[in-house]
């Protein structure tokens, strides 16, 4: 064995969560099938077995849909849920879908969806943070949704609500099917549907009352309104969460790419390729699970059927059997299909509209904030067996990046010398720290000749102690309680409004920081 | 073996060895074509394998079926002689067919 420690994934994994991708790799080379004991599935790494599996349909079946939970509580679905259906049953309804979620209609809403990042977006311009989900991934998507269908907007907050708490998980734990199948219904749509069915229009809802539909046993008929509520239900519950984890995803990584977001600043064009490398890059379903109807050989171990199998799209889309120096983002990357939206008779019906989204979503952001930085004290990743992304994902922008503030620690020396050494004031201060930059404010003044102050971080304030400043050169003691009780050491240079300097973090060890006063 | 000649929208050619049977979309992406996805595997489905073959071919293929002509109707930078190519399985008659591909796939 190449490795030292046993390798192991599993969706649920807090820890795994944050970072797949080295267990990823060591399962394409160590163990392209793996078998997890603990939660009893098994699961294939490489492109070319994650492409079969998604491709050979008879042996990895959908019949009890593509969520790990829900295969192994072998759940049966109605037809028209036809996610969860094999061929024929599943092709009738598809085809009918087909026929109305076309790439035209789903393109001819490009206006609509810029006109509400436009709106949600404007009003952010010229504060120092913004929120990439709460301001827009997480409403956004709904929102395209309900134009889709044709939905009046005062209706479209709520059906984001229901749709995504039946697909969350706790932490670390598996999610509840008995839940999931009780809400499967969709209560949310039942009214628009008998609304729409007396106010018709030229939107989806309208064509999937009226078109005929030729189902499964041959027949031609209209759908009846349970299934397009069980339709709309789950195109709503597959197309929400999943593109607002791609804007996410887009804020997360663009971030820590910032010469590649500087190029798509300068060159827009570019915006449609950088949006299928996230889609490859950091993938938001990186798991689709598989019923195995059949025996099958993987790597010369027989699969037995009525196994669970997941389906590793995240891994796969960094297989360098597939991508030259797959762990890398490369927007030039010569152009290659993924498996970001899956593979095969089940591939995402709605990829048109989700590449529009991310595309338009990317275009009106860096119109209004060509460069941010992550705000990782408050970020939070969400947990799901399906869906990996940022719950919540918040930027600096502006006067607010700490890299703003890292450029003034530079001034021209001219600039410098000239400005008035007082060192009374707010100031940001910017800790470079061994998992990037950590963030503080530092309040300083006089009081009857002894400097004091506070200090802000990580979510607490507490007041600085031994701070000293002569002749240009300034200490104080933080007293941290969060993430750790800590004393922390700052030692530094003043030089005009700006003070660099090593800061000592208790065992943590000493880093380089610099601060910036806020004028 | 018969061969095809794919044009990529900014002109560069890409001329690979086609298996008979194997479809025109199936010989793209397995020669990494750029500009064809295939993303439902050959299924009629998602459009993305959309391509224009040239009108002295035309009349040498199949006629588009009741699937293909609707999947067709609802896509992008559709011309009289787009196909979907996962929808042209390869004969040796089709031997030299040029099949040039759109701006965008979505």
């Amino acid at each position: 064995m190449p490795f030292s420690e046993p390798i192991y994934w599993d969706p649920y994994s807090p820890e795994i969560l944050k970072n797949p991708y080295p267990a990823f790799k060591r399962l394409r080379e160590a163990a392209p099938l793996y078998y997890n004991e603990e939660h009893d599935f098994y699961a294939v790494s490489r492109y070319a077995d994650v492409e079969r599996g998604l491709k050979e349909r008879d042996t990895f079946s959908s019949v009890h849909g593509a969520i790990l939970e829900m295969i192994k509580a072998q759940v049966q679905m109605p037809d028209s849920a036809f996610i969860m259906q094999d061929p024929p049953v599943h092709t009738a309804y598809r085809a009918m879908l087909q026929r109305v979620i076309t790439p035209r209609r789903m393109n001819g809403l490009e206006a609509q969806i810029r006109a509400f990042c436009a709106r949600s977006l404007d009003p952010l311009v010229g504060s120092d943070r913004f929120d990439f989900i709460a301001n827009l991934g997480a409403e956004m998507p709904m929102r395209v949704i309900g134009m889709l269908l044709g939905i009046p907007e005062e209706d479209q907050i709520a059906l984001r609500e229901q749709t995504n708490t039946v697909l969350r998980t706790e932490a670390g734990k598996p999610m509840d099917v008995s839940l999931s199948e009780a809400n499967m219904g969709g209560e949310a749509f039942e009214d628009y549907i008998d609304w729409r069915t007396t106010h018709p229009s030229d939107d989806m809802m309208t064509e999937l009352l009226t078109s005929d539909f030729k189902d499964p046993g041959g027949n031609i008929r209209k759908l009846r309104r349970d299934e397009i509520l069980s339709i709309v239900t789950m195109i709503a519950g597959a197309g929400n969460e999943t593109t607002g984890r791609l804007i996410g995803w887009t804020g997360k990584v663009l971030a820590e790419h910032p010469d590649q977001r500087r190029e798509l600043v300068k060159n827009p064009a570019l915006i449609p390729q950088a949006i299928e490398e996230l889609l490859r890059f950091e993938p938001p379903g990186p798991a689709i699970a598989r019923y195995v109807a059949r025996d099958v050989e993987f790597h010369g171990h027989t699969v037995p059927a009525g196994s669970a199998m997941m389906l590793l799209v995240g891994s796969a889309n960094r297989d360098d059997r597939r991508f030259v120096d797959g762990d890398s983002f490369n927007i030039h990357r010569e152009s290659r299909p993924h498996l970001g939206f899956g593979h095969g008779i089940h591939v995402c019906i709605g990829s048109a509209l989700a590449r529009l989204e991310g595309r338009v979503a990317l275009e009106e952001v860096l119109k209004r904030f060509p460069e941010w930085e992550v705000d990782y004290q408050h970020a939070e990743l969400a947990s799901t067996s399906t869906v990996r992304g940022w719950e919540s994902l918040p930027v600096f922008v502006g006067s607010g990046r700490p890299a703003a503030a890292a450029r003034v620690t530079a001034p021209p020396a001219a600039a410098a010398a000239a400005a008035p050494v007082s060192v009374e004031g707010t100031w940001n201060v910017v800790i470079k720290g061994p998992t990037g930059a950590m963030l503080a404010t530092l309040m300083l003044e006089w009081v009857d000749g002894v400097l004091r102050g506070t200090q802000s971080g990580q979510g607490s304030t507490s007041p600085i102690t031994e701070a000293r400043f002569e002749n240009g050169n300034i200490s104080w003691v933080n007293h941290t309680t969060k993430p750790m009780k800590m004393k922390v050491e700052f030692k530094g240079a003043v030089t005009g409004n700006t003070i660099s300097g090593k800061v000592k973090a208790g065992f943590a060890g000493s880093f380089a920081f610099t601060a910036v006063k806020q004028l | 073996m018969p061969k095809i000649l794919f044009i990529e929208h900014n002109g560069r050619e890409h001329l690979v060895d086609a298996d008979v049977g194997k479809t025109v979309m199936q010989t793209a992406v397995d020669n990494m074509v750029p500009g064809i996805i295939g993303d439902c595997g050959g299924a009629c489905s998602c459009a993305t394998c959309h391509g224009y073959v040239a009108a002295e071919w035309a009349d040498r293929l199949a006629p588009m079926s009741g699937d293909e002509s609707m999947m067709l109707d609802g896509a992008l930078h559709v011309e009289s002689n787009s196909r979907l190519t996962c929808q042209i399985a390869m004969r040796p008659e089709l031997d030299g067919i040029v099949v040039r591909l759109p701006v965008s796939q979505f």
